[in-house]
C-alpha cells in the first residue's frame, strides 16, 4: 500500500543513496521500542543541505515524537543509523546532540518562567564569563543580540513569566540558536498562536534558512506545511510512508499517505434547523468580566454550533470560562434553556446543564494519570451523594456507551488515558460530559494538538452531538475549523463581539478583516 | 540578520534598567525584611537588653548552625527539591566527627574529614537515589532520614559522647581578628554562597533545572549531576553544623532533632523561595535565618513561651508565602492554565 505522492521524486522508504552531496543529514531505518510497541521501525529523514525547510507531519502515535525525541539526544534508537555529512553520529545524551549541533523547541513549556528573559537564552552554561565568574552585562547583551536576529525587541532583565506565549517561544528559539545550530527542531510550534504571530514566527524561519539554518518544521497544519517547507516526510506507524521535495505533494497526497488511504473531502456544511418556538439554549444578555469581556450579547438554539473567532487575548477563551462560573463575572444575564443561570462555579454551571471542554486537554481536560474509565466518569459522578457506592453495572453501561458514541480507539478502559492518542484523548475530554447529557457544550479549541484524520473525526461527532439536540459554543484560533463546523460564527475582538456571519457564506477572509481591523 | 536590531540601555536608559533590575531581582525579599525590621523595632522598643552588643552576639552565634544548614537547603530548594534528612545527618555527622577524635585523628583532619563524609553521604545516597534513579526525593530524604536515625543508635548505643578538642573550642567560642569563629563561618558561607548562585555556571544550573528540568535538558544541563551536587551540599553543610553544635555543647549527641530540616525549610521560603523551585536566594534565606532566630530570642528575653515561636512562625510563613504570590500576581486568579491568559497582552492589530 505505497501511497502514491511521487511524482519522479525518491521513492517512499527507498533506500538508494542520494545523488550529488552528502546530505546534511540522514536518519536511516531508525527503530525503537518501548516494552512490546514498536514506536519506530523503519523512519527515514533526509535533510539534503543548510538552509532546507524540511515539514515533518503524522498522525499522533505515527512515531513522531519519538523520533524527534530520539534527534534531540533524548532517547536513544535501538537500530538504525543517524548520519550528519555523511558520517554515523550518536546524539544522546542532548548534550551531544546539541555539540553535534541539532537543537529542539519541544512543544512541551520548556523555560523556567521565574528566571530573567536573558538567562532562558543563554541557559546552560552559555551565559558570558570573565575571569571573575558571569558576566551579567556582556551576557545580557549576547542575549539581546540573539533575539533581535530574530527581530524580537524585549526587555532580557523582564522574568520569562510576564512574556506573551508567542514571545515565550521566540526566547526558546533565540535559545535554540543560540547554541551555533545547524539544525533546528520545531515541535509544533504553532500550536498556541494565532495567525499574526505564526505569520511572524515564519519570518524568522524563513531568516533562518537564508542564514543556512536547516529547520525540521513539524505541523499538524497542512497549509503552514505547504507554505513555508522545501521537502517533506510523511510518518505513519513508526515508518516512513513518503518523502521529497514540496513539489511531489499535494495537500490531498500528504493526507493519504498520513492515514494510508485518500481522505475523504469535508462534509459540505449543511444548514441545521433552529427551534424558533422554545427559548434559545444559551442566552447571554450585556455579560461583563473585568479586563476581559465586555458587553456581549448572545444566543445559541438547540442543534445550533455557533463559533467564536479572535485573536488570542480577544476574551473568547474568557467568555467561555465566565459562562462556566470559571471567572468572575461582574455584569450581565444568563439563561439557560429559559432558566436563569448565575455561574459562581463549575459546579453550579455543570448542574445547570453546562458543559466546558478546556482548551489545554493535558492539563485541564483529562486526569492524563487516570484511566480511560475514570475519565470518562468524572463528570458524570458529580451529582452522586460523595460517599454512595458506585455501581460497576450501571458504569460499565455509561463507559460503553460513550466510548461506542465517541468512537474511542482504545484497548482495555483501565489503561491510563494518556496510553492514547491525542485525537482520542480529545474524544474522551469531550466524551466525558455526554454521560450526563448537557444542554450546551461549551469547547475551547476543540482540536488543538490534533491531527488532520482525528480532527475531521471530532468534527463529525461534534456535529452528531448538536444534531442530539445540544447546543454548541466553540471558541477556535482555526478559522477553517470554525468554518467547516459552525452554523454562525461570532468575532470577538478587545472583549467584545464585532461581528457576525454565517459560516455558509463567509469566507476566511471576511473574518480575518473583522479579527484585525477592530 | 534582521534589520531592526534595537539597542537597549542606551546612555540615558541605563541608570533606570539598572535599578529595575535591583528591584526584580529583591522583590522577593520585601516580606521578610520587612518583617524583620518590624520585630527588630518592636523588640528594641519592649526591651531595653535586646540591642546590647551581648545579646545580639548571642542572637549570631545561636543561630550558626541552622544558618548553615539553611543555606545549604537553598541550594536544593532551588533546584526543585527538598532535603528532610538533614536533621539526622547533623547527629550521624557528629557521631562520627566523636568517633574520629576518639581514634586519634588530629581535630582539623577530623573536620574535613566529615565535611568530606557529609557530602559524599548527602551526594552519594540521597542525590543519586534522586538525580539518577529519578526517585521522588519526598520518599528518598524520608527513607535516608530513617535509616541515618536507626544507624546512628546502632553506632553510638544512644549514648553522648563528650568532645573536648581546640578545634571545636575555636569553632564555637574562639575569636579572630576580635570577632566571633561561628560569625565568621555563617560570614563565609553566605559569601560563598553568594558567590555560587550569582557568577558561576553551577549555580544558575540549579536554577535552570529547578526552573524547568525539560528545558534544562534540552540546553545541556545534566540534571542528575546537579542534584547530586546540590544534595552534597547540603551534606556537607550538615558535617559543619554537627562540629559547630559538638562545640557549643562540648558532646556530640546522638539524639536527631528532625525540627531541624522544617526550620531550615521555612527560612529558604521566607528568604522568598518557591517551594517548586527555581526561585530563591541564599541572600533571602539568611534573612529568613535572621527573622527566626530575632523572634525567638525576642520571645524568650521578653520571657514568653517559646512555643508561642513556632505557632508565630507557621502563620507568618503562610502570610509571607501569601504576600509574595499577591505581590507577583493579584488576588484573583481563578484558573491556572498553561497558557496565561490574556489580561492586558492583546497582540497588536497589523
Amino acid at each position: 500500500m505505497a501511497s502514491g505522492p511521487h511524482g519522479g521524486g525518491p521513492r517512499a522508504g527507498a533506500d538508494g543513496p542520494v545523488v550529488g552531496a552528502r546530505p546534511l543529514l540522514e536518519v536511516r531505518e531508525l527503530a525503537k521500542r518501548f516494552g512490546g510497541v514498536h514506536a519506530l521501525r523503519g523512519a527515514h529523514l533526509t535533510i539534503r543541505a543548510p538552509g532546507m525547510v524540511h515539514g515533518l507531519i503524522g498522525e499522533n502515535g505515527s512515531g513522531k515524537s519519538t523520533l524527534l525525541g530520539i534527534l534531540s539526544g533524548q532517547l536513544s534508537p535501538d537500530g538504525g543509523q543517524i548520519l550528519l555529512d555523511g558520517d554515523a553520529v550518536t546524539l544522546t545524551p542532548p548534550t551531544r546532540a546539541l555539540a553535534h549541533g541539532l537543537a529542539m523547541v519541544s512543544q512541551e513549556i520548556a523555560y523556567a518562567p521565574e528566571l530573567s528573559v536573558a538567562e532562558n537564552v543563554l541557559m546552560g552554561r552559555r551565559l558570558r564569563r570573565s575571569a571573575l565568574g558571569i558576566d551579567w552585562r556582556a551576557s545580557r547583551h549576547a542575549a539581546t543580540e540573539t533575539l533581535a536576529r530574530l527581530g524580537v525587541d524585549v526587555d532580557v532583565d523582564r522574568s520569562m513569566r510576564d512574556l506573551r506565549p508567542d514571545q515565550r517561544q521566540m526566547v526558546e528559539i533565540a535559545r535554540a540558536l543560540s547554541m551555533d545550530t545547524r539544525i533546528l527542531i520545531l515541535d509544533e510550534p504553532t500550536s498556541s498562536l494565532d495567525k499574526h504571530e505564526s505569520d511572524a514566527l515564519f519570518d524568522v524561519v524563513r531568516a533562518l534558512k537564508d542564514e543556512g539554518v536547516a529547520v525540521v518544521f513539524v505541523s499538524h497544519r497542512l497549509d503552514e506545511l505547504f507554505e513555508l517547507s522545501d521537502s517533506i516526510t510523511v510518518l505513519r506507524d513508526g515508518r516512513t510512508v513518503a518523502e521529497g521535495p514540496l513539489d511531489d505533494f499535494t495537500p490531498a497526497s500528504v493526507i493519504a499517505a498520513m492515514v494510508g488511504r485518500y481522505g475523504e473531502s469535508p462534509t459540505p456544511h449543511e444548514p441545521r434547523r433552529r427551534d424558533e418556538g422554545r427559548p434559545a439554549a444559551l442566552a447571554v444578555e450585556h455579560l461583563s468580566s473585568p479586563r476581559a469581556v465586555h458587553d456581549v450579547s448572545l444566543s445559541v438554539g438547540r442543534g445550533e454550533i455557533v463559533g467564536i473567532a479572535g485573536q488570542v487575548g480577544s476574551g473568547r477563551s474568557e467568555l467561555l470560562e465566565c459562562l462556566f462560573g470559571a471567572r468572575a463575572v461582574t455584569s450581565g444575564e444568563i439563561e439557560v434553556d429559559g432558566r436563569r443561570h448565575t455561574p459562581s462555579t463549575p459546579l453550579a454551571a455543570i448542574r445547570a446543564g453546562l458543559a466546558f471542554v478546556p482548551p489545554d486537554r493535558k492539563g485541564q481536560g483529562l486526569v492524563l494519570s487516570g484511566t480511560i474509565r475514570s475519565n470518562l466518569m468524572a463528570a458524570a459522578l458529580c451529582n452522586r451523594r460523595r460517599l454512595a457506592v458506585p455501581n460497576k453495572r450501571d458504569e460499565d453501561e455509561i463507559i460503553d456507551g460513550l466510548v461506542r458514541r465517541m468512537r474511542v480507539r482504545l484497548h482495555d478502559t483501565e489503561d491510563p488515558v494518556s496510553t492514547l492518542s491525542g485525537g482520542n484523548q480529545q474524544k474522551v475530554a469531550i466524551g466525558k460530559w455526554l454521560a450526563r447529557a448537557p444542554q450546551v457544550i461549551l469547547l475551547d479549541e476543540p482540536t488543538r494538538g490534533v491531527d488532520v484524520a482525528a480532527k475531521a473525526e471530532v468534527h463529525s461527532l461534534l456535529r452528531e452531538t448538536a444534531a442530539s439536540g445540544a447546543a454548541l459554543l466553540v471558541s477556535s484560533s482555526e478559522l477553517p475549523e470554525l468554518l467547516v463546523l459552525c452554523d454562525r460564527i461570532l468575532v470577538m475582538a478587545q472583549g467584545r463581539v464585532v461581528g457576525e456571519a454565517d459560516a455558509a457564506d463567509a469566507d476566511e477572509e471576511t473574518l480575518l478583516r473583522y479579527i484585525t481591523n477592530a | 540578520m534582521s534589520s531592526t536590531i534595537h539597542v537597549p540601555g542606551s546612555a540615558v536608559q541605563r541608570p533606570r534598567a539598572t535599578a529595575r533590575r535591583i528591584w526584580a531581582s529583591s522583590r522577593h525579599l520585601v516580606p521578610v525584611v520587612s518583617l524583620l525590621v518590624l520585630i527588630f523595632v518592636l523588640f528594641s522598643v519592649t526591651n531595653p537588653y535586646f540591642l546590647s552588643a551581648g545579646n545580639l552576639t548571642i542572637l549570631l552565634t545561636s543561630s550558626t548552625g541552622l544558618w548553615v544548614i539553611a543555606i545549604g537547603m537553598t541550594a536544593v530548594m532551588v533546584s526543585g527539591a527538598v532535603d528532610l534528612s538533614v536533621g539526622a545527618l547533623v547527629a550521624f555527622l557528629a557521631i562520627l566527627f566523636a568517633k574520629l577524635l576518639d581514634a586519634g585523628v588530629a581535630g582539623g583532619l577530623a573536620l574535613v574529614l566529615t565535611i568530606l563524609a557529609g557530602a559524599l553521604i548527602g551526594g552519594g545516597v540521597n542525590g543519586l537515589l534522586i538525580g539518577r534513579l529519578q526517585l521522588s526525593f519526598l520518599l528518598v530524604t524520608m527513607a535516608s532520614l530513617t535509616a541515618f536515625t536507626g544507624f546512628v543508635n546502632l553506632w553510638s548505643e544512644t549514648k553522648s559522647i563528650p568532645v573536648s578538642s581546640p578545634v571545636t573550642d575555636t569553632i564555637a567560642f574562639g575569636h579572630v581578628l576580635g570577632v566571633n569563629t561561628s560569625i565568621l563561618i555563617m560570614a563565609a558561607v553566605l559569601l560563598v554562597g553568594l558567590f555560587v548562585q550569582k557568577w558561576t555556571y553551577f549555580g544558575r544550573d540549579v536554577y535552570a533545572v529547578g526552573g524547568n528540568a525539560i528545558a534544562a535538558r534540552l540546553a545541556g544541563i545534566s540534571a542528575t549531576r546537579t542534584t547530586v551536587a546540590v544534595f552534597a551540599i547540603s551534606g556537607a553543610m550538615a558535617a559543619v553544623a554537627a562540629v559547630v553544635g559538638i562545640g557549643r555543647s562540648s558532646a556530640a549527641s546522638p539524639t536527631v532533632d528532625n525540627s531541624v530540616p522544617l526550620q531550615a525549610i521555612a527560612c529558604v521560603l521566607l528568604g522568598g523561595a518557591s517551594i517548586a523551585g527555581g526561585s530563591g536566594g541564599v541572600g533571602g534565606t539568611a534573612l529568613g535565618v535572621l527573622f527566626l532566630s530575632t523572634l525567638g530570642n525576642g520571645l524568650s528575653l521578653s520571657g514568653i513561651s517559646s512555643y508561642w515561636q513556632g505557632v508565630v512562625t507557621g502563620v507568618i510563613l503562610v502570610g509571607a508565602v501569601l504576600l509574595n504570590r499577591i505581590s507577583d500576581r493579584g488576588l484573583s486568579r481563578p484558573f491556572r492554565r498553561a497558557n496565561p491568559p490574556s489580561t492586558g497582552a492583546a497582540p497588536d492589530a497589523p
